[in-house]
Order: C-alpha cells, then structure tokens, then sequence
C-alpha cells in the first residue's frame, strides 16, 4: 500500500466514522453559570401568574404551542413546528426582594440554542407581552 | 485527483458534524400582530367554568382528544391524528409510478403519499382584564403530516384566518347550546 492509498483509505474511514460513536450527551455543553445568565431574566413585579400568563402569550405570539403548564411550578414546556422542531422550556420563579426570574431554555431538533442573541430576543418579546398584561392592555 | 478525494473526505467530516443554530428563531415577527388577531376573539360567558367547558365540548365536536389541561392559566391542549389522503397527490405519484414502471424501475412514488396529519391545538381561555364576564381566548395549532412509510412529510404552523374563524364559530354555538341547557 503506498502512501497516497493509505492517506485516502484513512480520510475515507474518518468520513465513515466520524460522527459514529458518541457518549451519551448528559450533562450539556457550556458552564452553568454563563448558561444561566444567558438564559434568566428578573422582573420587578409581585405577580407569578401574571408572568406566567405573559409567558404563555410570548409562546403563542412565536408560534408554539403549548405541551405542559403548572402554574405552582411555575413550569412551561412548548412546541413549534417549523422547518426544524424547537422545544422551549421556561421556569417562572419567586425571588426575594419581589422580584420574578424566568428562564428559558430553546433546542432546535437535536441542538440546544447557547446563542445569548436568540435568547434575548425571547425576552425582549416576553418584556412586550408582560408590559401589555401589567397595563391591562386586552 | 486522490489529493482532492482526501481534501473532499477531510472538508465532509469537518461539515457532517456542524451544528447551525437558526438564526432570529425566538425574534417576533412582523406580522405577529395580525397573526394574533386571527387567533384571538374576546367572548362572553357566564363564568370561566362555562366558557371552559363550552371550550372542551367544542373540542370534542372537531374530534380532538385533550391532552392537557392547566386551569389557572387557562392552557388546554388537545390534539387528534387524521387521514391527510389526497386524491391529486395520489393520481400524480400514480402517473410518475408508472412512467417509471414504464422506463423498467420502480420509482415507489406513491411510498411518499400523503397518509396521517396529527393536529395539535392550544387554546387559551383568560378572564379579561379590563371587562368582566367577558373572556380573552387565543388558540394556536400546528400539524405533522406522515407520508405512506409514516416518514415525516410536512411540519407546519396553521395559519389559515379561515381555520381560526370556524373554530370560533363553533365556540360560540356551543356557549350558545351551554347556556340553553342550563
């Protein structure tokens, strides 16, 4: 076997194998913390359900619907089919000082959005939705 | 002519592992106003127990089964799988089959018909905040469509104003009905 043969007889099996074999994808890419931040947002209102409500808006304005929702958990999941499927989980949560934090969390098919921008455009579409719902606005 | 087989081998395998995260997924879009103006109607109903049920008795009239329900966020999902056979499609994928029966293969065209659609549907019942008695209700729905071969053929919005006017049709009738029996 000369030494052009085996070079492309390895490219070819790196080819073959190269997204063959993976461990089992547990724990995520990225550090906690910048994954947190890019994904949480607070909120100075006194009001979990009416967040949770805004929540379930911005999910209807972007299209999805919605899978799961328990307003004590202050847990949504939700689907949007598109060219690609995207699943969103959002966590309305309680803090001290009458502050509200919600998270988001957004996978396109079989990859999970780490893009600070995609996430801050959900807020910003979050922050329209509860300025309506605070100000009465139907 | 191998050194560019090796280049090309080498170019797919660093391609065939990337990830691309669609850009502005999570953006709202322009016409996301008029879009939620179609999914949404103001109604009025006795209380939110009636406009509920009046919602889940609909949902049964369009043969939906519910999924889910979130009473203090007024969330009910429901969804139904049905037939998507389409009488053109089929003649069209008859005639490629047999252009190609003809040609001597066997394209199997028809394999990629049009067989199940599953629907689902959220719809959002909430008080009004400005007006009592009077209830804010928003639906949205989507739908897969499988081939044949139970392939994956369509994934797509429903977006049709149309759709949305018939459902709300329908939910009036049915507070309608809801309130006469009682």
């Amino acid at each position: 076997m000369n030494r052009q043969t085996r070079t492309t007889a390895l490219a070819a099996m790196l080819l073959i194998t190269g997204c063959a074999t993976t461990p089992p994808d547990v724990v995520g890419a990225g550090t906690q913390l910048e994954t947190r931040q890019a994904q949480t947002r607070e909120f100075d209102t006194l009001d979990k359900a009416m967040t949770m409500r805004s929540v379930v808006a911005t999910l209807q304005d972007l299209g999805f619907t919605i899978d799961q929702a328990d307003a004590d958990l202050g847990t949504i999941t939700a689907t949007r089919l598109d060219t690609y499927t995207m699943r969103m989980t959002v966590t309305v949560v309680s803090k001290t000082g009458d502050r509200i934090a919600v998270r988001a969390f957004a996978r396109a098919g079989e990859n999970a959005i780490t893009d600070p921008a995609t996430y801050q455009d959900f807020f910003i579409a979050l922050d329209k939705a509860m300025f309506l719902t605070q100000n009465q606005v139907d | 002519m191998i050194r560019a087989l090796t280049t090309l081998a080498l170019l797919a395998l660093l391609v065939g592992c990337a990830t691309t995260t669609p850009t502005y997924a999570l953006r709202l879009e322009e016409s996301t106003l008029e879009v939620r103006e179609a999914q949404t109607r103001t109604l009025v109903a006795p209380s939110e127990i009636a406009i509920l049920t009046a919602t889940i008795a609909v949902l049964q009239d369009m043969e939906f089964n519910v999924e889910r329900i979130e009473k203090p966020l007024g969330v009910i999902t429901a969804s139904k799988i049905t037939d998507a056979d389409s009488a053109s499609e089929k003649t069209g994928l008859f005639f490629l089959d047999l252009v190609c029966a003809l040609g001597g293969s066997d394209c199997g065209a028809m394999n990629s018909a049009q067989d199940d659609q599953q629907i689902t549907m959220t719809i959002v019942v909430l008080p009004s905040l400005a007006r009592s008695g009077e209830f804010r209700t928003r639906i949205t729905m989507q739908r897969v469509v499988y081939d044949k071969m139970d392939r994956i053929k369509v994934l797509e919005r429903i977006g049709d104003p149309a759709i949305y006017q018939a459902i709300f049709d329908n939910l009036q009738k049915s507070l309608f009905l809801e309130a006469s029996e009682q």
